[in-house]
């Protein structure tokens, strides 16, 4: 009886009697399955960036915003603060103003908060302390306005001057004094308007003095769990439409609420339908190339059955069994397919970690791709090695030994 | 040494290793028929050397198909040590020839990307008898013909006598009850043939049985017997 050893050595001795064939035969392989493995690599690659990424804006956030001026008071503010589920809330404005510390005067999007906002906002302080509702004409810095927008660094208790432009026209300027500088966090590119790096957080009430309103253009608020969010938006939704007198059954028309609501949930959600678009792009580049290499690596087996008919001869009038002729050439077809599964693994590896470093993106080792990549290309070597490896098999002795 | 008995367990005395009764063969040409072999009666005794010589086209080599296992009768009977080849089935059929037929053939048929050394231990892979599928037979086998010092070469850096003694030793490789040699000396210069022929002889003492299928007079010399083969028929035994 054939055995295992036996068959992996003679279609050892087989393949690497034709080098080159066997390597342009395994290239339909290498691509297909490198293209699974890199594409599953920066799947899961892209995917945590942007949940690592979204989670340094907040701590599980719903942000609100209001389509309208006036819309949002302190009694919104309570309403949020109290829904179940809620853990904090800050109320947002949000200004460009003038900035000029020492001598150099910059346009800078202020923003003004209340202190839950150091913990919504997941604000995380390189020096000094984040605001605090007795503060008046203090001032937050984001890392960069601090390091790199004026002409020097920013330091604490520097002061600097905020130029505000009123509704009505009026110009009404104030020195704030720098109570702390936000540190920058790892990765920033998601929304201009949560990114702490180039903003000045102030006291809203303040702000709101200083402007001559008395509503909130939104809130920021963070919920106890990522798990709940969904439920507690939901929840948040019902509470600000009847306090604001949208009708119950408009709660599904977005265009009917003078409000928006959009939670750190959704936006992971759609980033999980975008890397799952990518994802099926990339899988069909790669079942594709997956058939025209198992197409390949049948037509390249039939070539080697024909070729070896001779052979075939030899091995029946020795005592070889057509089952065991038959095990002989799908074992070699299926070493071809693993080879180039082997390779494909390898390529895909070293792809993937070196686009993900190019575009500094967390390094993810698909460990589990490996043992699938091995398994598809076994199965496509399996299945590549069965017509040839039959045709093989059901020789007539007579005639493959008058072949050779 | 090497123990070359040409015996197992079914070499029974008074058995004929090769036992052919009423032996028809046709081909089929489309609905033609076209018979190759007419009834052919021929009992091949343990321990004979037989040459079965004619022109081509007489048939010969059908009739070594049929002995060798590798081809089943149209019509008739052929045992080989007194098992009928026609009753079982292709499995059965290609056991047979890895355990009691050892081929040589005219164009040695050697696997080319193997060595010498594998090329002999090779049909062990498929069938083994017990204790004949190790290492030092294969190379003791190579000694036997005069290959010590080619054990790992491959058939292309062989020479034609070389290649064929390297068949011979795969043909020993199993022990078989019968070695069947068709056209051994066929592709090789007379020099040559008669070192070959020389190795047959030697093997034919030590008591193998050994069926070669011959169209060279000259080869009478070393055997027992002669079978001439003319038309289908048998016209001299």
């Amino acid at each position: 009886m054939l055995s295992l050893k036996h068959s992996f050595k003679m279609a050892i001795s087989s393949i690497s009697s034709s080098k080159m064939r066997s390597a342009l035969t395994t290239l339909g392989i290498i691509i297909g399955v490198a293209a699974v493995i890199a594409n599953v690599s920066l799947g899961a690659s892209f995917n945590q960036y942007f949940t690592d990424e979204i989670g340094s804006v907040g701590n599980n956030f719903i942000i609100i915003e209001s389509k309208t001026a006036n819309l949002f008071h302190d009694n919104e503010l309570h309403l949020i603060d109290n829904t179940p589920g809620i853990e904090g809330v800050s109320p947002i404005n949000q200004r460009v103003a003038k900035v000029k510390y020492g001598s150099t005067v910059r346009q800078i999007n202020i923003q003004g908060v209340s202190e839950d906002y150091v913990h919504v906002g997941n604000i995380h302080m390189e020096t000094g302390t984040f605001i605090s509702d007795k503060d008046t004409y203090m001032a937050v810095l984001g890392h960069d306005i601090a390091h790199e927008k004026f002409g020097r660094s920013i330091g604490n208790k520097n002061t600097i001057d905020i130029t505000f432009t009123r509704a009505d026209g009026q110009v009404i300027s104030h020195q704030f004094k720098v109570k702390g500088i936000v540190a920058s966090p790892e990765n920033t590119l998601v929304q201009s308007g949560i990114e702490s790096d180039i903003r000045i957080f102030i006291p809203i009430a303040t702000m709101n003095e200083i402007l001559g309103e008395d509503y909130y253009r939104g809130f920021f608020a963070a919920a106890t769990s990522l798990d709940s969010i969904d439920e507690v938006t939901d929840e948040l939704d019902r509470r600000l439409a009847r306090s604001l007198g949208v009708p119950s059954r408009e709660i599904d028309n977005e265009d009917a609420k003078p409000y928006f609501l959009l939670d750190q949930g959704e936006i992971l959600k759609e980033v999980d339908s975008l890397s799952a678009a990518l994802s099926s792009l990339l899988m069909s580049v790669a079942l594709i190339s997956l058939i025209v290499g198992s197409i390949g690596i049948m037509n390249i087996m039939l070539v080697t059955v024909t070729e070896r008919t001779g052979e075939i001869g030899i091995m029946k009038s020795l005592g070889y069994k057509n089952y065991e002729v038959l095990s002989l050439f799908i074992v070699e077809s299926m070493v071809v397919g693993l080879l180039g599964g082997i390779l494909g693994i390898l390529l895909g590896i070293g792809g993937a970690y070196l686009v993900e470093r190019a575009m500094g993106l967390p390094y993810v080792f698909p460990m589990d791709m490996i043992l699938l990549g091995v398994l598809v290309s076994l199965i496509i070597g399996l299945l590549a090695g069965l017509y040839p490896a039959n045709k093989a098999a059901k020789m007539n002795p007579v005639d493959a030994l008058r072949h050779e | 040494m090497i123990i070359i008995t040409g015996k197992n367990i079914h070499n029974v005395d008074g058995i004929n290793v090769i036992d052919i009764s009423e032996l028809k063969k046709s081909y089929f040409l489309g609905d033609v028929e076209v018979p190759i072999l007419h009834g052919i009666d021929l009992n091949i005794r343990k321990g004979e050397f037989v040459a079965i010589m004619g022109p081509s086209g007489s048939g010969k080599s059908t009739l070594m198909n049929m002995i060798g296992c590798l081809d089943r009768p149209t019509t008739g009977k052929v045992m080989l040590m007194g098992k009928d080849t026609c009753a079982i089935s292709d499995n059965e059929l290609a056991e047979l020839r890895g355990f009691e037929i050892g081929f040589v053939f005219q164009n040695f048929s050697l696997i080319p990307r193997l060595s010498a050394y594998e090329n002999v231990i090779l049909p062990t892979y498929s069938n083994a008898k017990k204790g004949m599928d190790n290492p030092k037979r294969a190379k003791d086998l190579l000694k036997l013909v005069g290959l010590d010092d080619r054990i790992g070469h491959r058939p292309n850096e062989l020479s034609g006598g070389q290649r064929q003694r390297v068949a011979i030793a795969r043909s020993l490789v199993n022990d078989p009850s019968l070695i069947l040699a068709d056209e051994p000396t066929g592709n090789l210069d007379s020099k040559t043939s008669k070192e070959i022929m020389e190795i047959f002889s030697d093997l034919h003492k030590k008591g193998c049985t050994i069926v070669m299928i011959t169209h060279d007079p000259e080869m009478e010399q070393y055997v027992d017997r002669l079978v001439h083969i003319r038309d289908g028929y048998i016209v001299n035994n």
